[in-house]
């Protein structure tokens, strides 16, 4: 069984030590802090739906208090962390996502560009 | 502004109340709408020519794996915004409120999340294999044949169900769009007096046929023809144009309620209209037949607080001799017309009604609700209570807990994420961007992209409320119809060509990728690499554009009788698919101990997940309801048990062979 960080050892395929991916181990990386902002944005846009955008079928009518036309719970807990997300986003592709060589190894002419370690 | 607001208030209380789809100017919107499907065209003869120049099946199918930031941006992001997001999605916006919002919330993560999470893994894979499609890939991954043979048959089954229903999707925005054009009227004559009779065709309306044949022609030739870059091609000039449609219309929708504090203070004040059956008669018996048209409406009580407000939910007819209305059902003829009741009071006060013409004379009716048979109330109707399109969980006829209860919020929260990551178009795409560098523009492109699109939407169809009230009897017809209004009340009808090609943009950049994607299954997996791998491409080539066309017109056949619930069916496929493939397709990428029975079995437990949830509930709603396990939609259900399954099905088996474990997660 060969996991992530294990070397496989089968000789009648290659000598020499083998070397995880690096495009494998980047992407494995970048899919990490995705799944992170994903859980954060759920949990910011569905908790403001709980505490101030939910009433239950039958419940008395309520007022619903209005930013820049917009509910309040809309403002706070989809617009904000949207346009927050896109400015992540803008972090994220050029300044973390490497710039790898998808028809071999990491790009050897990828210094100084961002996302280059 | 005041001044402004009450002059746009009342030009639109026409519109809204008075007349019935749309209004003039008809004409400059066909004129700008065929430009559009000749530019399509061009894109189409354009890529045919470059076709000729490259390999084939790579050109044909996956663009020779070398779109651009634009090309792939717009391709990724036009092809995900399908039918649903302009019409189905906009009709729910309309039908449920402000809930809305969160239903499609996710978006704001979607790009990040479906171009980063296998972008550059399955690019990186697919490049190593050659592979073309995405059984292609699973099939070298795992060095299975059988397994690349189970992934094209749920492509194709699932695929086939979404263009039938994107076909219907397409037909009505064009029947929406030629509703005022005399010389559509006079052709929908002709193809209803050809097809009487006709079995099999002489039951469909006559005017949905013919749109419906215009649309297959003009999809399936330029898909056909152009392949993988005419689509990609087309997919651009279609994102475009989505864009700029969403971004025309947000302003003027906002400028025309009179500023989105207004609006979202009248919204808070609306009351959900209530459904109704009703009883509709004349006088005397009629010398000529009457047609009370599908969203007409119906006024009873002069103008005190025994005004009653009804609109049609049916078409209805008298026929001639006969003082009682009829509309027809799949079974017989009924005299209990289904309708909707205002209840809001601005809208019952400023309502006028129908006028009916039989014969060259104006006919009054005179109507009343027919008391229902005590049935179970299933749904939640918002009881007539103010404030029910501010907040969650939003009115709902077929659930009593609403539209957007907790449980469902979170699910899909989930699914578009998790779903769009496992659409194998979307895969697709991913495979055939040019280099890295490529696909981190593109994630951030395609994020300020939706933000352009999805948000504005909601905003625009709240206003919609507003502007056009009563449209629940037909609310699949909101965007044509907004589109409509707006261009009017701005005194620009040649701008509703435009806005109204941006929802057929969208149905058909899904429905191009789709397409293809068939074709590819049948011919790349199917005939290719089963049946005859040493077929000279000459056979291949001429193949390609058969099934491309057979599948196109299968599913335009299959669409004359067209199925119900747009948006129903492209959520039960786009879910199907995911839960079939995303826990698959992640593992393979990303875990080296995953092997083949694992990804088998993770495929199949999702699928099989997903059909016995849909199947349940069909049968105990009738409709295309799934059963929602604990609260939580199909999708999560299918997809937790399919990985649940790959991971402990591939650990009782035994490791995946050396080679394959060396070939894809380590360095050549």
């Amino acid at each position: 069984m060969t996991s992530p960080g294990e070397t496989p050892h089968d000789n009648s395929v290659d000598d020499r030590p083998p070397e995880l991916d690096p495009i494998f181990v980047h992407a494995r990386r970048e899919a990490v802090v995705i799944l992170m902002v994903f859980f954060v944005c759920l949990t910011w846009s569905v908790g403001f739906y709980v505490v101030d955008g939910l009433q239950p079928p039958g419940a008395a009518a309520q007022s619903t208090p209005t930013v820049w036309g917009l509910p309040r719970w809309v403002f706070w807990g989809l617009l904000c962390p949207w346009l927050a997300v896109d400015v992540f986003t803008f972090w994220f592709c050029f300044y973390y996502m490497k710039n790898d060589d998808l028809d071999g190894g990491s790009s050897p002419n990828t210094e100084g560009e961002p996302g280059h370690e | 502004m005041n001044d402004l607001t009450t002059l746009s208030l009342e030009f639109f209380a026409p519109l809204g109340l008075f007349a019935q789809a749309g209004g003039g100017g008809s004409n400059s919107a066909i004129i700008t709408f065929a430009i559009y499907i000749v530019l399509v065209m061009v894109l189409a003869g354009l890529s045919h020519r470059l076709l000729q120049s490259k390999s084939f099946m790579s050109e044909y199918f996956l663009g020779s794996r070398s779109l651009g930031v634009w090309a792939f941006a717009l391709t990724f992001a036009a092809t995900s915004s399908s039918g649903g997001s302009f019409i189905g999605f906009p009709s729910l916006v309309y039908t449920h409120g402000w809930v809305v919002a969160l239903w499609i919330g996710s978006y704001m993560v979607v790009p990040i999340f479906t171009m980063g999470l296998l972008g550059k893994r399955i690019n990186q894979v697919a490049r190593k294999t050659g592979a073309i499609t995405i059984p292609d890939v699973l099939r070298d991954r795992f060095d299975s044949p059988g397994f690349g043979g189970l992934a094209t048959v749920l492509i194709v089954f699932f695929m086939t169900f979404n263009l039938i229903a994107q076909f219907k999707g397409g037909s009505n925005i064009l029947q929406t769009l030629l509703a005022d054009v005399p010389l559509f009227h006079a052709a929908k004559v002709f193809t209803s007096d050809t097809l009487a009779g006709v079995p099999f065709f002489g039951a469909a309306d006559a005017g949905y046929f013919l749109c419906l044949l215009v649309f297959t022609a003009a999809v399936v030739v330029y898909t056909a023809y152009g392949g993988f870059r005419a689509v990609v091609w087309t997919d651009v000039l279609q994102g475009v144009v989505m864009v700029a449609g969403v971004l025309i219309m947000l302003p003027m929708a906002i400028y025309l309620v009179g500023g989105m504090e207004k609006a979202t203070k009248e919204i808070a004040r609306m009351t959900p209209p209530r459904a109704v059956s009703l009883l509709i008669e004349t006088d005397e018996p009629l010398a000529s037949p009457l047609v009370l048209a599908k969203n007409s409406w119906l006024v009873s009580g002069g103008e005190g607080e025994n005004r009653r407000v009804f609109r049609l939910a049916a078409e209805a007819r008298i026929k001639s001799g006969e003082t009682t209305a009829q509309v027809k059902t799949d079974e017989a003829a009924k005299q209990h017309i289904p309708a909707i009741e205002i209840t809001f009071a601005k809208h019952i006060a400023s309502a006028r009604p129908t006028t009916f013409t039989s014969g060259g004379k104006v006919v009054s009716v005179h109507q009343q609700v027919v008391p229902e048979e005590q049935k179970k109330k299933t749904g939640y109707d918002g009881d007539g209570q103010a404030g029910v399109y501010m907040k969650g969980p939003g009115i709902d006829k077929s659930s009593a807990d609403g539209f957007l209860p907790l449980g469902l919020a979170i699910s899909f929260f989930f699914m578009w994420n998790f779903s769009g990551a496992g659409q194998p178009s979307n895969m697709v795409r991913l495979m055939a961007f040019k280099d890295s560098n490529t696909l981190r523009r593109a994630i951030f492109t395609v994020a300020i992209y939706y933000t352009l699109i999805y948000f504005p939407l909601v905003v625009i169809f709240m206003c919609a409320k507003v502007l056009l009230p009563g449209w629940e009897t037909d609310s699949d017809r909101i965007m044509p119809e907004m589109a409509k209004a707006l261009t009017l009340a701005m005194n620009m009808p040649w701008l509703a060509g435009l806005l109204v090609a941006a929802p057929f943009a969208a149905v058909m950049s899904t429905m191009d990728s789709f397409l293809l994607m068939i074709s590819s299954a049948l011919v790349r997996d199917v005939y290719q690499r089963n049946i005859n791998p040493d077929a000279p491409e000459k056979t291949i080539k001429r193949l390609t554009y058969v099934v491309t066309v057979v599948v196109g017109l299968t599913a335009m056949l299959a669409a004359v009788s067209p199925p119900q619930f747009l948006q129903d069916i492209i959520v039960f496929t786009g879910s199907g698919l995911s839960t079939s493939f995303l826990a698959p397709v992640s593992l393979a990428l990303y875990w080296p101990r995953f092997n083949r029975q694992g990804a088998i079995a993770g495929m199949l437990s999702g699928f099989l997940t997903h059909m016995l949830l849909y199947t349940v509930g069909f049968f105990e709603s009738g409709e295309l309801e799934p059963l929602q396990l604990f609260g939580f939609h199909p999708f999560m259900v299918g997809a937790l048990a399919s990985a649940v399954v790959s991971v402990v099905v591939a650990l009782t088996t035994s490791p995946p062979p050396e080679h394959l474990v060396r070939k894809f997660f380590y360095r050549d």
